[in-house]
């Protein structure tokens, strides 16, 4: 019997993902269920600062229900803004109204199949994902260029760069992705970011939010976790066929999105296996079967199994510390 | 055999999706969020045995086959003819599955009219294992509100208000019912639970909205509407359900007062039971949820300070955030080394906050404490008996047991209750590892002489000097049992206020540990310091922990 199920399993990709996009109250929505989408369509209206306005219901148009969008009109005492209607009751509005300054767009092409306004819009894409764990930052999209480490383990960024989404070697830091973002860069793919930097890159992300002149937006999706460690293979296989073309950045669920299919990316051996945690970590190779209940440092006895580094070495890692991508 | 309403939890009964007993074999699954842990179970000689039992990490696919192929490719291996007699000598041939299920946590949202109503209701939620956020009408605009409720992770919207209402709430009633039904247009599907005078306002809702509604007119009000709302978290055969049913059942075949800390990384549960007063009365059962102590959840500088306050291993604080986070991540990863003295931080201070937040079950020592949930089982047997004695200072003399093949989950969804009863009283010998007993006294002088402790077991007696503010350990090997003299110079508390106290220790893989040091404990400020005092205790009762 293949031990091999009872590692644990990774998506790596996930063929036509469906999408949400984060919607807030107050924000107007310009597209309807069933339109399709290209990359960097219009999607919505963010308000920024929203406010609540109370009106009376009175002698405004016909009765709407929540969620609707009421343009401005001649109100019993003034204007009644244009907003989202959140509720009625004793016969007054409440209208989440603001300015709309800010624009969501589509982060790829795909199709408008729900409309849940103040709530979420959700896009069926077409093509395929590669999950990762979380999106900092709004949704975007550019096209996909992967950075090379230099000699000292340093990442050269590069004015060419601009608009691209870079996919960093190993863990980045919230310096070198402002730096990034400084120098036009759409967004980045990390493969670990600690919690500091995350912090760092959030707080940073709201610092543009709240700015008059708003930037692109600039997602940063972390494939892995928070400690360092570098892109699996398997991973790195499929990013480097999807450099040079039009990727997308999403955050429900986190994850890059491409047009490309999956039957055009190529998926591992169902045997490959990374060793996540323990003395190997960060290390590849071939699940060779179970090797049997052992004790580990420390005194927990936990199922274990057999590996063929690809160093050649054969090792036993314990099977929680084993991760295979399907 | 259950008779008092546990709050948070109906009956103590089995959870729905409950199972019934097949024949002569049966596998159990414990499908918990972060790993699930599988069992043979058969009958051998006439008796309900654990034949095998393993625990492997969540899978992404089902893999409930291929676990138990893998547990009974060992009992064939191990036992052929045994295998043959139970009909399992057949690969291909698996035996009937009783499973629990371990659900994750969700999120509820909270709108009152007032602060005060507001943290009732979260309590309310809290305690039947929903997580919480909430808001009133005396803080936040409607339109904050609406933002709260919209959230796409929130799983229930729950509204309320006193019942009657005062007068503040009464004209905010009406208003927190409008502004729900207009949450629910744009989240179908989102149940609505209306509490106190805004139950009578379900007809503000769309037909098709799934309105529950709980006025609380009647005394036992809170308990009714933690019933409600730990049937609408809880899924089939669900974990934490089974485990208070199989608490009571404990209780019940054991003749003892149990009491059960679960701590997992979807949330954690502390029930107690006891007997009824004569022979045959029906067990009494309370249990309270309590999600904000799940392992090793940091989602404030304060939920880390606790876990760095417990920590022993030499990381600085961002690394320990890190570290953490990684294990909310991957639970079933980097159990060896470190990753085992990291796991025993988070649980002291999952542990610490499950008590704290089930204040309402406090009360005189049981006889029993089992420890359940997956995060015990991430570190050997002994150090959790360490960190039950360094995190929860009640002080009394209590038997410690683990379940470490996390049998009682799916033991605790056989439906019949006399069928669970009996299965559960034979299956005690092997679901649960007898850790050993542990005796906590508070008001201990400090000083080298305090007391002396006899131990009479077998034709030696054992004698032993007590010192202050130390741990004093016997080894009492699983199986046996002795008599335990305690005298102190000075009076202590250990349970009941005395100098000398006889008792009876039965034995576990850490023996008879008698815990001498204060109540509540006091650690030095310094960090390492701190980590020098932490780590000798932790030589003493886990001495693995270092090869």
């Amino acid at each position: 019997m293949s031990g091999s199920p009872f590692v644990a399993a990774r998506p790596l990709l996930v063929a036509e993902p469906r999408v949400r996009i984060p919607l807030l109250p107050g924000d107007r929505i310009v597209v309807s269920a069933g339109t399709n989408v290209a990359a960097g369509d219009l999607l919505a209206e963010r308000v920024r600062d929203p406010r609540l306005v109370e009106v009376d219901g009175d002698g405004l148009a016909a009765a709407s229900h929540p969620g609707a969008w009421i343009a401005a009109e001649p109100a019993r005492r003034g204007t009644a803004p244009a907003g989202e209607l959140l509720f009625e009751h004793g016969g007054r509005r409440r209208i989440a109204t603001g300015p709309h300054p800010d624009l969501v767009t589509a982060p790829a092409a795909g199709r408008v199949v729900a409309v849940h306004p103040g709530v979420e819009l959700v896009l069926q894409l077409g093509g395929a994902g590669i999950p990762g764990t979380e999106l900092l930052g709004d949704p975007g999209h550019g096209r996909l260029a992967l950075l090379l480490a230099d000699g000292d383990g340093r990442i050269p960024l590069e004015v060419a760069h601009a608009g691209a989404i870079v996919v960093f070697p190993g863990r980045a830091d919230a310096q070198t992705l402002t730096r990034a973002r400084a120098m036009g860069i759409a967004g980045a793919v990390v493969p670990a970011l600690a919690e500091r930097d995350r912090r760092d890159v959030v707080a940073s992300e709201a610092r543009q939010r709240a700015g008059l002149h708003r930037l692109a937006p600039f997602p940063v999706l972390v494939l892995d976790g928070y400690l360092r460690r570098a892109l699996a293979g398997p991973m790195r296989e499929i990013l480097a066929i999807l450099a040079g073309s039009e990727v997308g950045l999403v955050a429900a669920p986190p994850m890059l999105v491409t047009a490309r299919a999956p039957r055009d990316l190529p998926l591992p051996d169902p045997d490959r296996v990374r060793v996540r945690g323990g003395p190997e970590v960060g290390r590849e190779g071939r699940f060779a079967g179970l090797a049997g209940p052992r004790r580990l440092p420390g005194g927990i006895v936990v199922e274990t199994a057999r590996v063929e580094l690809d160093d050649g070495r054969a090792s036993v890692v314990a099977v929680g510390d084993l991760e295979r991508f399907t | 055999m259950t008779d008092v309403a546990a709050p948070g939890h109906a009956t103590g009964a089995a959870p729905t999706g409950s199972a019934t007993l097949p024949g002569d074999a049966f596998v159990t699954l414990d499908r918990g969020t972060a790993t699930w842990a599988a069992t043979v179970v058969a009958r051998v000689d006439r008796r309900w045995r654990l034949l095998a039992a393993t625990a492997v990490p969540a899978p992404g696919a089902p893999a409930s086959d291929a676990l138990a192929e893998l547990l009974l490719d060992r009992v064939r291996e191990a036992d052929r003819a045994l295998a043959r007699d139970l009909g399992l000598d057949e690969p291909g041939t698996l035996p009937p599955l009783v499973e629990a299920v371990g659900n994750p946590t969700a999120q509820a949202v909270v709108l009152a009219a007032t602060e005060a109503t507001r943290q009732r209701l979260e309590a309310d939620a809290s305690a039947a294992g929903w997580r919480t956020t909430g808001a009133s009408a005396e803080r936040l605009d409607p339109l904050d509100m609406t933002r709260l409720a919209t959230r796409p992770d929130v799983a229930a919207l729950i509204v309320g208000t006193a019942d009657p209402p005062d007068a503040a709430e009464r004209d905010l009633a009406g208003e927190l019912v409008a502004l729900a039904a207009g949450v629910a247009e744009r989240r179908p599907g989102l149940p609505i639970i209306l509490v106190g005078a805004a139950a009578a306002g379900g007809s503000e809702f769309s037909p098709g909205t799934e309105v529950t509604a709980v006025p609380r007119p009647s005394a036992d009000g809170d308990a009714h509407l933690r019933a409600v709302l730990a049937a609408r978290r809880a899924g089939p055969a669900d974990a934490r359900h089974a485990l208070v049913a199989a608490t009571a059942t404990l209780a019940e075949v054991l003749d003892l007062r149990v009491e059960l800390l679960e701590v997992g990384m979807s949330g954690a549960l502390r029930a107690r039971a006891e007997p009824g007063p004569e022979p045959g009365a029906p067990v009494r059962i309370a249990a309270v949820e309590a999600p904000s102590a799940v392992l090793g959840l940091v989602d404030d500088d304060a939920a880390l300070d606790r876990v760095e306050a417990w920590a022993t291993l030499g990381l600085d604080r961002a690394r320990l955030r890190d570290r953490l986070a990684e294990l909310r991540l991957a639970p079933w990863a980097d159990l060896g080394g470190d990753g085992a003295l990291l796991r025993a931080a988070a649980l002291r201070a999952s542990l610490q906050r499950l008590v704290a937040g089930t204040a309402e079950l406090d009360g005189a020592p049981p006889d029993l404490v089992i420890l359940a949930g997956g995060a015990w089982s991430s570190i050997p047997a002994s150090a959790a008996l360490l960190v039950l004695a360094d995190a929860f200072r009640r002080p009394g003399v209590v038997q410690v047991a683990l379940d470490s093949a996390r049998l009682l989950a799916p033991l605790g969804t056989i439906e019949d209750a006399a069928e669970r009863a009996h299965v559960l009283g034979e299956l005690v010998p092997d679901a649960l590892v007898p850790l050993g007993t542990l005796a906590i006294a508070r008001g201990v002088r400090t000083g080298r002489q305090v007391g002396q402790l006899r131990l009479a077991v077998g034709d030696a007696p054992v004698d032993l000097q007590l010192a202050g503010g130390r741990l004093a350990l016997v080894d009492l090997p699983p199986g046996q049992a002795g008599s335990v003299e305690l005298s102190f110079r000075a009076p202590v508390d250990l349970g009941v206020r005395g100098k000398r106290f006889a008792l009876r220790a039965t034995g576990g893989l850490a023996g008879l540990v008698v815990d001498l040091r204060d109540v509540p404990l006091r650690l030095p400020e310094r960090t390492e310091a701190r980590r020098d005092v932490l780590g000798s205790w932790e030589a003493a009762l886990w001495p693995e922990r270092d090869r």
